[in-house]
Formats: structure tokens, C-alpha cells, sequence
């Protein structure tokens, strides 16, 4: 039972980092990417490739790994975003960024296989440690690290005021001189700098596989819902939680009806209190 | 009134559009055999698929070097199905209609074959069955499918042999994966152990993408079994089950599906001492004898194959070997039936008894058996043994 | 011939050769394509109401497919149901399945919408697996034809044609009367149109049943074609495929979808022989055409057309008629 709480603590880490990222990217261009479970499959196919087969030192392969994930950002932003949001339809931005997830899977899949593939022991451990292995508290402390320089960039730095101005209000930023097309690239280069630090400490527990990503982007999207469109703290919150209730569930139930489980906390929440847990009352200007 | 011009303007067009991309093509003089192979080169099982491709492809380049049969050189018509059973269903009519397949190799999965096989049925085209699930062939509704690979229910029981008989376990843990193969094939472990008197002390099944398997065999443990029997294709699930195992340091035997014994299980291990005490079904032609040779078949098609596979053999052999047999199996057909007619190639497999094979000692059908893989033709390896594509025999 | 006389000929002309396909296509094969482009178009139709005028991101009417199959399935071969009925029934079952998925998502925001549809279509295919003894999991089930006439695969394609011509005919009514301008109005600002009285959550809701009805029984004809379905058969990737399809066709539109299924069916048939490559040509197509022809392919025709012989506009000269002008005021200061 113990090892099924700590599994499900990280792997709602996993899910927690993606819905960062979809508010990382979601705050400057009010897009929801598809891509984004995507970003930590690339991160951790590069990081298992740099370290397992080109045997390179591990920093080299964290910073590869984390490099893949900043480029992903980007031509996420330059590629499916920017054209598409000039039109501010509702439809196409979620079909480019499809289109560009179906691209991104399917071109690793060439080459790097379709099976999975170890992700290589970042720190000497023995295998038996059980639920001190590093597999479950790598993603963990990862992620915890990553919500505190979010919130650290977010409040103390200029830059992430900036930030904070764009995704407020993004008329009155361009008119004070902020660049948004720039700041949203960066906030997409932002995003795939989350992704490629977590799915590359997550990598031991999913393994290489290509296939990761559309996954993730639902877990991560059930995770940022119940947590709450907007907050950081919702969706760690909302990770932890959902990755624990499949944990729990599928321990006591098997794992026949696991999507069933995940989808119905989903539900629930977007019936009873569709702002998540931490969101605002969204209200629109009519 | 301007779009209702449009309307029908388009309408026309989406008329004309059809009608072109249905125009009849060429006409084409029959110089060749045209052998349909309907493989998921990318999606799932993926890396079976490409192997027995390898052998397919090099059985018919190897028959066209001879000439041909009766003059005729082969063609082969690779269509990839990518895992989806839609798509194996137009690609089977696509191949039956617009090509004029005489044969139909194939599909690989067997959620596609599942599809495939009705449709090919319909059309009277003979059908090589690769797929393991005991459902494809049936002599009554699909006459001419012929299996060549062995059936789910010969591993199953050859591993529940070898796990009650053989190593003399009685508590058994079954695990399987949620999808349609697990699913049925842990039913079907449990329903043949009930035959001989064993009931499961734990049944589970997981998704195959499931990070940790230590609650399950954790779970298993407590239920006191002696030995673990998992019933998945995935390698990501078998690793982890091994992991699992390995890191609780319980050294229980696991008894299982051959992909447990598939290379890329050895790089997802912990610890490569994981893979000891794991025994996989596998086959008499793809297991070293005391003598430490292989049969000679096995040894003579992995020594001209070699050079094709860029000198190196990384994955299970048997693939590549039953590609190769499919090709050789429908060669021997049309050469005993004198012809590509479908009833004819029907009544030459009918009567073939003890075909010899690569992949296996031998085939036989009949009027009324359609599995052609004798049960003598398992064996079970150890699974770590892995050598150029070959394994070594469990202990006895 | 006045140009409503030509469109009507145009139409008919069109219908004939669709009617009589089976006598000229090539072979069995493309009889095959076309019923299945067919059944599938019978789905978008419905869809097409509630993507492409609605404005609503359903992406997972892959289970409303799945459910239609099976039940149409369960229905004739473990109840000896007849097959007309049965898809009738199953079209009734999409309905009332649409109708209890719509009723607590239509409220929601586009992309969570849009998840929650995604998220029913995983939910089905999990429902599928797990019970067996219902629908076979894992391996699936035998899906019966039709009785006569249509028990032949010719017959089964006029069947399909029959049924699309009709449901075609019936989304191209509801969009082009007020209804479909509600929809429209719905989808490009739900705020304004409910200020002008437009009943958003009932449309919306009814649109969607009405979707769930045709996807059922687009589903039945489907299974009838494939003869035999297993859960993987209706993969995520297919409800996503109608989407594209309407998308990519144009929104707003009946003949857009259409020629949007008619291409994007085929096109992996042709794409076939690249084996590996097909799906990553095929996310590239999609890329392509959404940043360089986002309006649809069946809008390109009309931008095209519109290049090549540009509509005159009239020159009409706004001028007052002073001389009746006078003889209003005339009059009127004259009493």
C-alpha cells in the first residue's frame, strides 16, 4: 500500500509538472497545447539517448534533455501558435497543435523505435532501496523545485512581472511597450524548460517511450482542471490528486476501469466546482 | 443564390474528384504472383513486425534468385496497417480488388487479423495466419486460413505445463494487461489451469503503461504464490514485473510470454541478474541443443540472412524465421496445386502433412485442422540465455 | 436554362453517378472506400452540426461510433433483432448517449469540452474491454449485414448512400433556415446571440443528440461493413479524424465536411504504399492546411473561384428622388 501512495505521488508529480506547463502557456497566449504531455517524452527520449547510448556524462544529458525541451517550446510557439492565433479561432490552435503532436510522436517513433527504452541510473543507488528509490523521489523533489522557481520567477524577477502583466491583461502590456509576441515565445521556451526538467527526472519511472505524450496531455489537462485553470499551487495540488486516487483505485480495484476513475474525478470536478480548487471564477468581458 | 451556385458547382467537383480518384487504373499483363503482406511496420508490435519482414522479404527475394515458381517471380505487396483495424480491413480489400493479391500474409496483431480474416474469407483468398489468437482459424466459416505460427492456447499450456509439471508450482499469480490480448489470454491461463485442478491464488490485470509493478507482486507475494505467470506483449509491463521482483528480492520463477525473453527487456532491466529464473515459451528451432548448435534449418537461414540484418542478430530469431516459412509455406501451395487458383491452394494445404519449416520441425493441416504448429515444435527457453537471436532450453 | 434549372441538373447528375457507382467503379475495393467514406459521412453530417456550425471542440464521437456498432451488434445477434430495427434502435441508444453526455459538458468552456469528449471516448473503449461477456472484449464481436435487398456489399453501399442522402438533406434544412443561423450566431459569440433571445444550452443540447443519432447509426452501417469489430477499432485517433475532416473542409458548410471526408478518407489509401511514413505525412498534410488554408478546402474552391471570375459588383447609385420628394412636401403643406 505504502508503495502505491509514493508511486502515485510521483507520478502525480508527472502530472503536475505538465500542468504547470499548460499554465506557463496557457497564461500569455490563452492556448491549451496539445504538445504539451509531448515535451516530456522528447526530454526524456533525448536524456535516455545522450546518457544511454552516446554515453555521455550525466550534466550533458540534463542539459540536452532540457535544451530538447526548450526548442519543443518554441517551435510549438512559432509553428502551431503564432500564425494560428492571429485568427483567434477556437478550433485551430487545438488542430495545429494536434497536428504538430502527431508530427513530433510519430517522427520519434522513427527514430527512435516503438518500444521502450531504459532511461539510464542518473544517481548510484542500489535497486533494492524500494520506495527510497530514486525513480519515485527524483520526479518529486523535481517538481517541488520547479513550482518554487516558477513562483520565485513569477514575483521576484522583472521578468516574470512581465509575465504576469501579458497574461492579465495583454492589450495594456503592448501598449506600455512589452513585446507579447516575444514574451509568449519565451513563455512556450519557459514551458519546454519545465516538461524537459521533469520528464527527464521522471524518465526511470516511464521508461523512453514515445509514446507518452498524448497521455500525459490528458492526465495533465484532468490534473490543471481540478486544480484550477490559472494556479500554480492548483496544479500541483491537482496532480498529487489525481495521482493518487488511480494509484489507490487500481490498488484496491485492478486496473480495468483506470481512465474510468481518472475521467470521473474530472467530471466531478468540472460539475460541482469547474473553477478547480484554486482557480478563479472565470468571467468574461461581453 | 451565389453559394447555392457554389453548392452545386462543388457538388460536381466532389463528383468529379470521386470519380477520378476512382478511375480504373492500367490494365497490367499477370507476370507476376502478387502476395499480399498486411504488417503494422509502425504502432504496436512493431518490432515483430519488422522482423518478420525480414524474413518474408528475404524468402522472396530468395525464391525470385531461383527463378521464380514455375516461371512466374513473385511479387510482394507490403501495406503497413499501423495497428489499426480499419485500416487492415481496407488494406485487406484494397489488396483482394484493386491488386489482385493471390494470398494474403498476415495481419501481425490480432485485434487486425480479428477484422482481416472475415473479409479475406469472403473473398475466397487464401489467408496465412500469423496472429496467436485462437479465434482466427475455424475450418467451417474460414476455409482457406491456414495458421502458421502456433496458437495462444499452445503457449498457454505449454507454460502452465512447465510451471506445474516441470518446476512442480502450484500457487499461481497471473498477471495480464488491459488490453484485448491480455484480457483474454489471462482468462484463457486460468480457465486451462482449472483443468487440471489449480485455481489462481492472484489474477490481476494493469495497463501496460503502469510505472511500478510492486503492489501487484507485493500482492502476489502475500498470497502465497510460488510461481508468477504474466500474459502481456508489452515489454515496458514485463520488465517491470521482473524489476519488481528483483527488487523485493523474491526470487520466485516466472513462467511466461515470449516477449519476456525479447531483447529490449535486457536494457529495461535493473540488474542483469533480474532475467535469471524467468522462463519464456519459445521454440525447438530457435534453441540450442546440448551440443550447443542450433538445428541445422535454424543455422543455415540465420547464416544467409545475416549479412541482410547488418551482420548482427539483435532480436528474437523466430520472427524473422516464421516470415521466412510463411512465404515458403505458400510456395510449396501453388507449387502443388499448379496454380494460383484459391480452391486449389485450399486442397494443397489440406493435404500437406509434415511440411518442413524453419520456424518449425514441421507443418500439418488438414480438411478439418487449420493450426499447422505441432505441439512438439515448443520449447521453453531461459530467458536470459539470449544469443544471436536464440536461447537455450530451461532446465527439465 | 435559368441557373436554379442548371443547379438542379448539376445536382442530379451528381446523384446518378453516385446512385449507379457500384456499375463503374473499378472493382469491389472502391465499392468498399465508398460505402465506408459513406457510413462515415452519415457521422459528420450529424457532427458537422455540432463542430462546424455549433462551434463545439467533440472530439471523442468515436465512442458514440463504438456504441452504435455494438449495440446494433448485440442487439441482432444475441436478440435476433431485425437489422432495420436494430440500427434504428442503436441510432436511439446514440441519442439518448448523447444526450446524457451533453447535458453536463455543453456548459463547459471550449478545451475542457473538448477533453471531456476525449475523455467519454477512452471511457467506452475501457467499458468494451472489461465487459466481455456482453461484447466480447478483447476479441471483439461479429457484426451482421443487412437483409435483402441490401445484404450484398452492393447493397450495402446504396443503403448508405440512401441514409447519407438523407440525413444530408436534413442538416442542409436545419442549416439553412433560422436554425442554422443560430448556430452560427451561437459559435461566433454565444453572449451576443443569447442577448438576442437564441436559446444557447437547448440548441446546443439538441444539436448534440441529434449528432449522438447519426453517429449511432453511422455506426451500425460501419460495423456492418467491417463484419467484425473490436475495441481497438475505434481508436482515439478516428474522433479526432472526423473533426479534421470537418475542419479541414470548412466550417459552415455542408459540401466543405463532405469533400473533407471524401479526401481525407482516401488519402491513406494512397498514402499506403509509403508504409512507415504514412502517419507522419499525414500530421504534416494536417499541419499544412491548417496555417496555410485555415478557412477549409471547400472555402479554397470559393476563393479560387472568386480569383479567377470575380463577381461584378453592381454600381448602384444612391440618389434622392427630388422631383416625388417635392410633391410629398408639396402636398403636405399644401393641406
Amino acid at each position: 500500500m505504502l508503495t502505491a501512495l509514493i508511486t502515485g505521488l510521483a507520478i502525480g508529480a508527472l502530472y503536475a509538472a505538465a500542468a504547470l506547463a499548460y499554465n506557463v502557456m496557457y497564461s500569455t497566449s490563452k492556448v491549451l497545447s496539445v504538445t504539451t504531455g509531448h515535451i516530456f517524452m522528447v526530454s526524456g527520449v533525448v536524456g535516455a539517448y545522450l546518457i544511454g547510448e552516446l554515453k555521455l556524462p550525466t550534466v550533458v544529458g540534463f542539459f540536452g534533455a532540457a535544451a530538447a525541451g526548450v526548442v519543443f517550446g518554441l517551435i510549438t510557439e512559432f509553428v502551431a501558435i503564432r500564425r494560428v492565433l492571429a485568427r483567434s479561432d477556437e478550433h485551430l490552435w487545438l488542430l495545429s497543435t494536434l497536428a504538430l503532436a502527431t508530427i513530433i510522436q510519430q517522427g520519434v517513433g522513427l527514430w527512435w523505435g516503438t518500444e521502450p527504452k531504459p532511461f539510464p541510473r542518473l544517481i548510484p543507488q542500489d535497486f533494492t532501496a524500494g520506495i527510497w528509490d530514486q525513480k519515485f523521489w527524483l520526479p518529486i523533489a523535481t517538481v517541488a523545485v520547479l513550482m518554487v522557481g516558477l513562483e520565485l520567477f513569477y514575483r521576484r524577477t522583472l521578468f516574470g512581472k512581465i509575465f504576469i502583466a501579458v497574461s492579465e491583461d495583454a492589450f495594456a502590456a503592448r501598449a506600455r511597450g512589452v513585446a507579447t509576441d516575444r514574451v509568449r515565445a519565451i513563455s512556450y521556451a519557459i514551458a519546454g524548460l519545465l516538461g524537459g526538467i521533469a520528464g527527464f527526472a521522471a524518465g526511470q519511472l516511464t521508461y523512453a517511450y514515445f509514446a507518452l505524450g498524448l497521455s500525459l496531455t490528458l492526465n495533465g489537462f484532468i490534473a490543471l482542471a481540478v486544480g484550477g485553470l490559472g494556479s500554480n499551487m492548483g496544479a500541483v495540488v491537482g496532480g498529487i490528486v489525481l495521482g493518487l486516487l488511480t494509484s489507490i483505485a487500481t490498488f484496491y480495484f485492478g486496473g480495468a476501469y483506470q481512465q474510468t476513475i481518472a475521467v470521473g474525478l474530472l467530471m466531478t470536478f468540472l460539475l460541482v466546482k469547474p473553477e478547480g480548487l484554486f482557480g478563479d471564477k472565470r468571467t468574461r468581458h461581453v | 443564390m451565389f453559394r447555392r451556385e457554389v453548392v452545386s458547382r462543388l457538388l460536381v467537383a466532389a463528383g468529379a474528384l470521386s470519380a477520378a480518384a476512382l478511375l480504373p487504373s492500367p490494365a497490367q499483363a499477370q507476370e507476376t504472383i502478387k502476395i499480399g503482406w498486411l504488417s503494422s511496420l509502425t504502432g504496436a508490435l512493431s518490432s515483430a513486425a519488422i522482423a518478420e519482414n525480414q524474413g518474408v522479404q528475404f524468402a522472396i527475394d530468395e525464391i525470385n534468385k531461383a527463378g521464380g515458381i514455375n516461371g512466374k517471380k513473385l511479387e510482394l505487396l507490403t501495406r503497413d496497417t499501423t495497428g489499426d483495424p480499419t485500416k487492415a480491413v481496407n488494406l485487406a480489400n484494397q489488396l483482394i480488388h484493386s491488386d489482385k493479391a493471390v494470398a494474403i500474409i498476415g495481419p501481425v496483431n490480432s485485434g487486425e487479423s480479428l477484422a482481416t480474416v472475415p473479409v479475406v474469407a469472403k473473398a475466397g483468398i487464401p489467408n496465412i495466419i500469423i496472429g496467436t489468437v485462437d479465434e482466427l482459424t475455424d475450418p467451417v466459416k474460414y476455409p482457406r486460413a491456414f495458421r502458421v505460427i502456433s496458437t495462444n492456447e499452445q503457449w498457454i499450456r505449454s507454460a502452465n505445463a512447465y510451471a506445474t509439471k516441470t518446476l512442480k508450482r502450484s500457487k499461481v499469480a497471473l498477471i495480464g494487461d488491459t488490453t484485448g490480448y491480455g484480457v483474454a489470454s489471462t482468462k484463457k491461463a486460468a480457465a486451462l489451469l482449472e483443468e487440471q485442478g489449480i485455481k489462481p491464488v492472484y489474477s490481476v490485470v494493469v495497463d501496460p503503461n503502469k510505472t511500478s509493478l510492486t503492489e501487484e507482486m507485493t500482492k502476489a507475494r502475500e498470497a502465497g504464490a510460488d510461481v508468477v505467470m504474466p500474459w502481456t506483449a508489452a515489454t515496458g509491463l514485463l520488465a517491470r514485473i521482473l524489476n519488481a521482483r528483483g527488487d523485493m528480492q523474491w526470487n520466485v520463477p516466472v513462467v511466461g510470454h515470449p516477449a519476456i525473453m525479447g531483447t529490449p527487456i535486457r536494457a529495461l532491466l535493473n540488474a542483469p541478474t533480474y532475467w535469471e529464473n524467468t522462463f519464456s515459451v519459445g521454440y525447438a528451432s530457435t534453441t540450442y541443443g546440448p551440443d550447443k548448435k542450433l538445428p541445422p534449418a535454424t543455422q543455415k537461414l540465420m547464416d544467409e540472412i545475416r549479412p541482410k540484418l547488418g551482420g548482427k542478430i539483435d532480436f528474437t530469431f523466430w520472427w524473422v524465421a516464421m516470415g521466412y516459412d510463411t512465404v515458403k509455406v505458400l510456395e510449396h501451395a501453388i507449387k502443388t496445386a499448379g496454380s494460383t487458383d484459391p480452391a486449389a491452394i485450399q486442397a494443397a494445404l489440406e493435404k500437406t502433412q509434415n511440411l518442413k519449416g524453419v520456424y518449425s520441425p514441421s507443418y500439418s493441416w488438414g480438411p478439418k485442422e487449420r493450426n499447422g504448429f505441432p505441439d512438439a515444435g515448443i520449447a521453453i527457453n531461459r530467458a536470459s540465455t539470449f544469443n544471436e537471436g536464440s536461447f537455450e532450453r530451461a532446465p527439465q | 436554362m435559368n441557373s436554379h434549372q442548371g443547379r438542379l441538373a448539376v445536382l442530379l447528375v451528381g446523384l446518378v453517378a453516385l446512385a449507379t457507382l457500384p456499375f463503374w467503379a473499378h472493382d469491389p475495393y472502391q465499392v468498399h472506400l465508398a460505402t465506408l467514406i459513406g457510413a462515415y459521412w452519415i457521422l459528420v453530417a450529424g457532427l458537422n452540426l455540432v463542430v462546424g456550425y455549433t462551434g463545439l471542440l467533440s472530439i471523442g464521437h468515436v465512442g458514440l461510433l463504438a456504441i452504435g456498432s455494438y449495440a446494433f451488434a448485440i442487439l441482432v445477434d444475441h436478440h435476433g433483432a431485425n437489422p432495420y430495427v436494430a440500427m434504428l434502435a442503436a441510432g436511439a441508444i446514440g441519442g439518448v448517449c448523447g444526450f446524457i453526455l451533453g447535458l453536463p459538458s455543453l456548459r463547459l468552456p471550449g478545451f475542457y469540452f473538448a477533453m471531456a469528449t476525449m475523455a467519454f471516448s477512452m471511457i467506452v473503449s475501457e467499458f468494451l474491454l472489461a465487459q466481455d461477456s456482453l461484447t466480447g472484449g478483447g476479441a471483439g464481436i461479429a457484426v451482421p449485414g443487412f437483409n435483402k435487398p441490401f445484404d450484398t456489399p452492393n447493397g450495402l453501399f446504396w443503403l448508405v448512400m440512401l441514409i447519407a442522402a438523407f440525413v444530408t438533406w436534413l442538416t442542409w434544412n436545419v442549416s439553412r433556415l433560422m436554425w442554422g443561423r443560430a448556430m452560427i450566431a451561437l459559435r461566433d459569440s454565444d453572449v451576443a446571440a443569447a442577448a438576442v433571445g437564441v436559446p444557447v444550452f437547448s440548441i446546443k443540447l439538441i444539436v448534440y443528440t441529434f449528432s449522438g443519432v447519426t453517429a449511432a447509426v453511422a455506426g451500425a452501417l460501419f460495423g456492418s461493413l467491417q463484419s467484425y469489430v473490436t475495441p481497438e477499432t475505434f481508436h482515439f485517433e478516428l474522433g479526432l479524424f472526423f473533426f479534421i475532416c470537418i475542419v479541414i473542409g470548412g466550417r459552415g458548410a455542408i459540401i466543405g465536411p463532405l469533400l473533407g471526408t471524401i479526401v481525407l478518407t482516401a488519402l491513406p489509401e494512397v498514402v499506403a504504399p509509403l508504409a512507415k511514413l504514412g502517419q507522419f505525412f499525414y500530421g504534416a498534410l494536417l499541419l499544412l492546411v491548417v496555417l496555410l488554408v485555415p478557412e477549409g478546402i471547400g472555402n479554397l474552391v470559393k476563393i479560387v473561384r472568386e480569383k479567377i471570375r470575380p463577381r461584378r459588383l453592381e454600381k448602384h447609385v444612391v440618389a434622392p428622388d427630388l422631383a416625388r420628394l417635392a410633391a410629398a412636401i408639396g402636398n403636405r403643406s399644401a393641406s
